[in-house]
């Protein structure tokens, strides 16, 4: 019985789970430099009326072409020292904080909103974060997460930015973090973020929420100036800017003392791989019209000749003979009755 | 010493087609890979050249030069050429599928080698004639023919066709806005299969399940050959004809968004509206198809 379609058995198909990982680099000078931010058509930083977090794209944020790469804002718990309700947008930073918190950090068992710890060990008590940077990377660098001790922070801190060195860049990192990252989170699994290769307990500056894509960075981090030598920046301490600013000119002395970043991220894919088999008596002929010359095979000259075909395609059918899904060679690959070739044809979702 | 190649098998990267995707969406179990097949769309075998003259292993070399296309997502475009398995390898001739307009006059195409499809009454009226299926008479008017077997005058029709080369099941495929596979006898719509997303109704027709629509060819003896396609050893014949669509019969919609005009096929003297269209049918079994080709017309 002649025939087109192979069926496919329970053991001719797997599953299999592939985690592909892209490094991102952010430069400093993509964020702060670039491009022109005293007019929108040119700016590449979006800041909205409401002021809650300022958004930065990698290109002018009008174009088609820009993506956002990430969003900055900051915000303090109500029990810092510094919140207070002269403060410019005091009420925002602490919204921003709360929610911040309750999404990262959630709640303790009286329902009240968590403060950011800094080593994650909330039963512990220990020192909290209460004032805070946070950077939220778009999905599209994130993918499905951030690779665990694949980031790195250097931020310019100390004296005034006109006097800054590249000997005054701090490198910020989760050290340690493949081996050492906490899970009670309610948003995944997350790093303590440390200044020296040592993960030193009780040293942390920072946490990072991999699977949210979320930088939580303390405030204590900057030392001097927090911001650009340049008039259109406040440029008080961090402490001054982050209580006598709004969120937005907090954002821009992040961005102006941010040396570069980057990071690995992951993308997990499942994939189903069909092991299509072309036995030795399989596939050896073929229905293409121009196999044929008068009903005659043209590769054969006699009947005792072996018959040959050549595969460029291999499509996967449904029962109702439905094509659902097609992968083709880069080159043909002849199939002869003493040839067996199984193909892997891989699907992935 | 080299090393022997290892790479094992071959690892391709599938897409899913147009359907896969839609079935995927609809999240009901419809999607369900159960089985594959092997094409060669892009092969011309012409390019084997069986009498090189640097031996055997230069036959191929051009085939083997065939640059190939990425994949497409559109399902109907792929696969049109299946590779097809035969246990046996001592086969010197397949069976073919071909149209017959020759069996008697209702199987003739019309001008232009074209098969019309008169939409509704008035088109069947002035237009009516040779090639020209009644679309909403069903089944008077043309009939549509397929023959298939060995399409060769080195053997003898009175030969049977091996039995695992005769066709048992074909494949219709049309386009379902514009009409319905119909049989030849009592004018009843088939069963469509599926329609997919493109709106390609496919219809399953089996030998001894759809008596209407295959039966093996009994004219088997030489001086039959002015009756049917092949000339060799005969299989089975699909018979078949056309009911136009609602849509067709009772609208220019689709005749303005996807047709023209043109002169009546039988009364040159009159302009019609028409779609041009074609019938796809597969073998089920062998794998070889032939498209037909169809033009639907309306009174304009």
């Amino acid at each position: 019985m002649a025939t087109t379609f192979k069926t496919l058995l329970n053991s001719d198909s797997t599953t299999t789970r592939t985690l592909l990982h892209e490094a991102i680099p952010i430069t400093g000078t993509i964020v702060s430099g670039t491009y022109d931010e005293s007019a929108a058509a040119s700016s590449n930083i979006k800041n909205y009326s409401h002021g809650m977090f300022q958004s930065v794209y990698d290109y002018p944020y009008l174009s088609s072409s820009a993506n956002q790469i990430f969003d900055l804002t900051v915000g303090y718990s109500n029990n810092s020292a510094h919140s207070n309700s002269a403060n410019s947008q005091n009420a925002k930073k602490i919204n921003i904080y709360n929610q911040m918190a309750q999404v990262l950090a959630g709640y303790d068992q009286d329902g009240n909103i968590r403060e950011f710890d800094q080593d994650g060990n909330f039963a512990a008590g220990g020192t909290k974060l209460r004032e805070c940077v946070f950077i939220n990377f778009a999905r599209l660098l994130t993918k499905d997460e951030i690779k665990k001790e694949s980031f790195e922070l250097k931020v310019m801190t100390g004296s005034t930015p006109a006097t800054r060195t590249s000997a005054e860049v701090l490198t910020i990192s989760d050290y340690g973090a493949i081996n050492n990252y906490r899970v009670n989170s309610p948003a995944g699994e997350y790093g303590v973020l440390y200044t020296a290769s040592a993960a030193v307990e009780g040293t942390g500056v920072g946490l990072i929420y991999y699977q949210a894509g979320i930088v939580v960075l303390t405030g204590s981090v900057y030392d001097g100036e927090f911001g650009a030598n340049g008039a259109a920046y406040d440029t008080g301490s961090f402490d001054a800017v982050l209580t006598g600013s709004e969120i937005s000119a907090s954002a821009d002395g992040f961005r102006n003392t941010l040396f570069n970043t980057q990071f690995n991220n992951t993308t997990e894919l499942n994939s189903k791989i069909y092991f299509c088999r072309a036995n030795h008596s399989d596939f050896n002929y073929s229905s293409n019209p121009t196999y044929l010359s008068s009903s005659k095979l043209v590769v054969k000259e006699t009947s005792t000749d072996s018959p040959v075909s050549y595969v460029t395609t291999i499509g996967l059918y449904s029962a109702d003979n439905e094509l659902l899904a097609v992968a083709k060679l880069s080159e043909p690959i002849k199939k002869t009755p003493d040839t067996e070739v199984t193909f892997r044809v891989r699907l992935d979702y | 010493m080299a090393f022997l190649d290892n790479s094992g098998d071959i690892i391709l990267d599938a897409v899913l087609t147009d359907t896969g995707r839609q079935r995927l969406a609809r999240g009901d179990g419809s999607f369900k890979i159960v089985k594959f097949a092997l094409g060669d769309d892009e092969i011309d075998y012409a390019n084997y050249d069986k009498a090189h003259s640097s031996g055997s292993a230069y036959y191929d070399l051009e085939v083997l030069q065939t640059p190939i296309l990425e994949a497409f997502t559109n399902n109907t475009s792929l696969m049109k050429s299946k590779l097809v398995s035969i246990p046996r390898t001592n086969l010197l001739y397949m069976p073919v599928l071909k149209l017959n307009t020759v069996y008697d006059d209702s199987y003739q195409q019309g001008t232009d080698d074209l098969f019309y499809v008169a939409v509704d009454v008035a088109t069947e009226t002035s237009q009516g004639g040779t090639g020209v299926i009644n679309g909403e008479n069903v089944p008077q008017g043309a009939k549509i023919r397929i023959d298939q077997g060995l399409d060769t005058t080195e053997i003898s029709p009175s030969f049977p066709l091996d039995a695992d080369l005769v066709e048992t099941q074909y494949i219709i495929e049309m386009d379902n806005r514009l009409g319905h596979v119909c049989d030849t006898v009592n004018g009843r719509q088939a069963r469509v299969s599926f329609i997919d997303d493109d709106n390609i109704a496919s219809y399953f027709l089996s030998l001894g399940t759809d008596p209407g629509y295959v039966s093996e060819i009994t004219e088997t003896a030489d001086e039959d050959n002015g009756k049917i396609a092949v000339s060799g050893p005969r299989g089975t014949t699909l018979k078949f004809t056309i009911r136009a669509s609602i849509d067709l019969n009772s609208s220019t919609f689709l005749f303005t968004q996807l047709g023209s005009t043109t002169n009546g096929p039988t009364n040159p003297m009159s302009t019609v509206k028409f779609i041009d269209s074609t019938i796809r049918i597969t073998g089920a079994t062998t794998g070889y198809r032939i498209d037909v080709p169809v033009r639907f017309i309306k009174n304009n």
